[in-house]
């Protein structure tokens, strides 16, 4: 770190910070030409062995933790689980609950990456320098105004978190069996108004989205490019009618000609999803263990998949809401039907799921059971293995617990979106970088297109979610057929790129 | 954008400073997870701190990240952010001090994590109450990553340092004299 001049610019040496974490590997062939790719995410580390020997009915509380990001979504999966665990089927009022507290994250979610995360690569621009990238770009182009109707939705969809969870951030709600607090009939009236509310903001953002988007032919081109589209398998949670369901369901997994392909329960995840390691990272790619592991390659014979919300609505047959299906219809009907294979759609289905979870919430909300007093069912079997899975905004998570006959945990294993979509994210960044090096040519174009690469996919890294500055740097390592360090490129906190050969 | 009204801030502003917080004019924000090594630098601190400081001033400890800051921060004027720094260049326990206004807001790896002074400049944009100055203390750290690990020794031996550090910006801020900061 350096602090230099009167105005005190800091600058911060990414080198050391981004060993072993977030950083892209480059091998070239001996043409000088992309021969692999490797994009890194920082993983927490000692986990397992971490809540090895705690009480099961802690995870919850224990999982959601962990993740600063969408600790909702880890403590949702893990009450799950623990019914399963417990083999116990919560009253019906219960799964209201829960469903109705989940549509709500999932409208605060999608809502704030619509508008302020997100929104700095497709509101402002993919084209525009990364220093007008960032929320203030946003602003500038969508107007105070609707900056401040996001902000008050928010507030409200907050403030039914804690009302119905106990608290807004890290909630203390689900139980194995149920939940630990009935909806009074105030709490269910404050609810309906917000709820009502928050379809017509999802109508209003829809609407955003045609005005900003939709009229950028640039983006619009942009996301039907080649540089972002991978033929796939889709995966994502469905209902029995085989439509998108954030919090309960059957996990389905589609072709990339759309047909479907699996159709499972979350405890048989084990036989569909496998791990497949490289010798360069530590990251864990999923695959489709029936298939097999091929490569980082597309097509029906490799076994990489993809999740979150352009994958939900790929793997799903239709939207369960009215005013979500009508936007459902549109969205296949513009990209040229289903499934749609551009990565950077999922800033629309992130849209069309938006209105569902609104709309789904409303449904809950006016439901006259919602306040039966009745919310748990008390667990009396032995606990031995329970699996739950929801879909987190990011995509399909899945937490597996194994215990001893006192609930004590003996293993955990947790199935996050980013390393689902890993497999995926590799292959785009490689995409990115294939077409821009040739014949040891290294541009710094490609730290914007690899970065547009990976940054659709929204990746989780489990640190930096604290440490200041909050972001990090970009930095990409080239090596030739050996393994030796050719070049590095990276991108400082203040704009600056920096070539070392 | 001129603000207007309501002494400068929007009501959404008036309503979510009323929704959060103690209504405290100095708050101490002390970020971290006391499960991830190192990253229980900040709990830690504020447990500490919690001790000390007079009750006018409103110490936070969460482990949240990016927009869900802005809602604890609103209605302050003053803020002390207490948090763990990787530069990779310093050794561990390495003590700085810094405005808000000196760390610059880029893109970074993912879209979901969005530092709290990108989520502090939007309210500034939207005219929220943000807080009129924004102080930094953070500390080098080693490890954020490891759930379960231990605070590296030269963090930890750098808590006591970082308390008076926190005492003296506040009792400047008490005294009204904010610049005393630097």
């Amino acid at each position: 770190m350096s602090m230099e001049g009167k105005t005190r610019r800091i600058t911060i040496d990414p080198i050391t910070r981004l060993e072993g974490h977030g950083k892209i590997e480059i091998f070239l062939d001996e043409s000088g030409n992309v021969e692999r790719a490797y994009f890194q995410v920082p993983e927490l580390r000692g986990f397992e062995k971490f809540v090895e020997g705690r009480p099961a009915e802690e995870m919850p509380q224990i999982t959601s933790r962990i993740c600063g990001v969408c600790p909702t979504a880890h403590h949702m999966a893990s009450t799950k689980a623990l019914d399963a665990l417990y083999q116990v089927d919560p009253p019906p009022v219960a799964k209201k609950i829960r469903e109705l507290f989940y549509n709500t994250f999932m409208v605060e979610d999608h809502a704030l990456h619509f508008y302020f995360l997100g929104g700095p690569d497709f509101v402002v621009g993919p084209s525009a320098p990364p220093q007008e990238r960032n929320v203030l770009g946003v602003i500038a182009k969508v107007g105070v105004e609707v900056g401040q109707k996001v902000i008050a939705m928010r507030r409200k969809l907050r403030e039914i978190l804690a009302a119905v969870g106990g608290k807004p951030v890290h909630p203390v709600l689900g139980l194995p069996g149920g939940v630990a607090k009935r909806i009074t009939p105030e709490v269910q009236k404050q609810i309906r108004a917000v709820a009502a509310e928050a379809v017509g903001f999802a109508q209003f953002t829809l609407e955003v989205f045609h005005d900003v988007v939709l009229q950028n032919t640039d983006y619009v081109n942009l996301i039907l490019s080649d540089v972002f589209t991978h033929r796939t398998y889709y995966m994502g949670l469905v209902d029995q009618d085989n439509r998108v369901n954030f919090y309960d369901g059957w996990i389905r997994v589609v072709s990339p000609d759309g047909k479907e392909w699996a159709r499972f329960q979350a405890h048989q995840y084990l036989e569909v999803v496998a791990e497949h390691v490289e010798p360069w990272s530590y990251v864990k790619f999923c695959y489709l263990k029936p298939i097999g592991w091929r490569g980082f390659i597309d097509g029906a014979d490799s076994g990489v998949y993809c999740v979150a919300p352009l994958a939900r609505l790929n793997a799903s047959e239709g939207m369960a809401t009215p005013l979500a299906q009508e936007a459902y219809r549109e969205f296949y009907a513009t990209l040229g039907g289903k499934p749609v294979h551009h990565t950077l759609a999922n800033h629309w289905a992130r849209v069309v799921e938006l209105l569902y979870a609104a709309e789904r919430m409303k449904e809950l909300a006016d439901d006259p059971e919602l306040t039966d007093p009745h919310v748990r069912t008390l667990p009396t079997a032995t606990p031995r293995e329970g699996v739950g899975v929801v879909e987190a905004p990011r995509g399909t998570l899945i937490h597996h617990y194994q215990t001893d006959e006192r609930g004590i945990i003996q293993k955990a294993n947790l199935i996050v979106a980013t390393q689902n979509n890993a497999a995926r994210i590799a292959m785009s960044v490689e995409k990115a970088a294939k077409g821009l090096i040739s014949g040891h040519r290294i541009p710094e174009g490609i730290l914007n297109m690899v970065e547009m690469a990976f940054r659709a996919y929204d990746p989780c890294h489990a640190c930096a979610t604290h440490s200041l500055p909050g972001n990090m740097p970009l930095f990409i390592r080239v090596r030739d057929p050996k393994g030796n360090t050719v070049a590095t490129l990276r991108r400082d906190f203040d704009g600056s790129i920096h070539r070392d050969a | 954008m001129d603000c207007g009204g309501h002494g400068g801030v929007h009501q959404e502003g008036e309503a979510l400073a009323e929704s959060g917080g103690s209504g405290a004019r100095i708050r101490i924000l002390c970020l971290g997870n006391d499960l991830l090594a190192d990253d229980a630098f900040g709990p830690a601190v504020g447990e500490e701190l919690r001790r000390s400081i007079p009750e006018e001033v409103e110490v936070i400890t969460t482990q949240a990240a990016g927009f869900s800051l802005l809602e604890e921060v609103l209605g302050a004027t003053h803020l002390l952010v207490i948090d763990t720094i990787l530069t990779g260049r310093n050794p561990p326990g390495k003590v700085f001090t810094l405005r808000a206004e000196e760390v610059e807001v880029f893109p970074g790896n993912s879209p979901h994590y969005v530092g709290l002074f990108e989520a502090l400049e939007l309210g500034r944009r939207v005219c929220l109450p943000v807080p009129e100055e924004t102080v930094i203390l953070a500390v080098e750290a080693a490890d954020c990553t490891t759930v379960g690990g231990p605070m590296h020794l030269r963090v930890r031996a750098a808590i006591p340092a970082v308390v008076r550090l926190a005492q003296g910006i506040v009792q400047g801020w008490r005294k009204g004299g904010a610049r005393q900061v630097s």
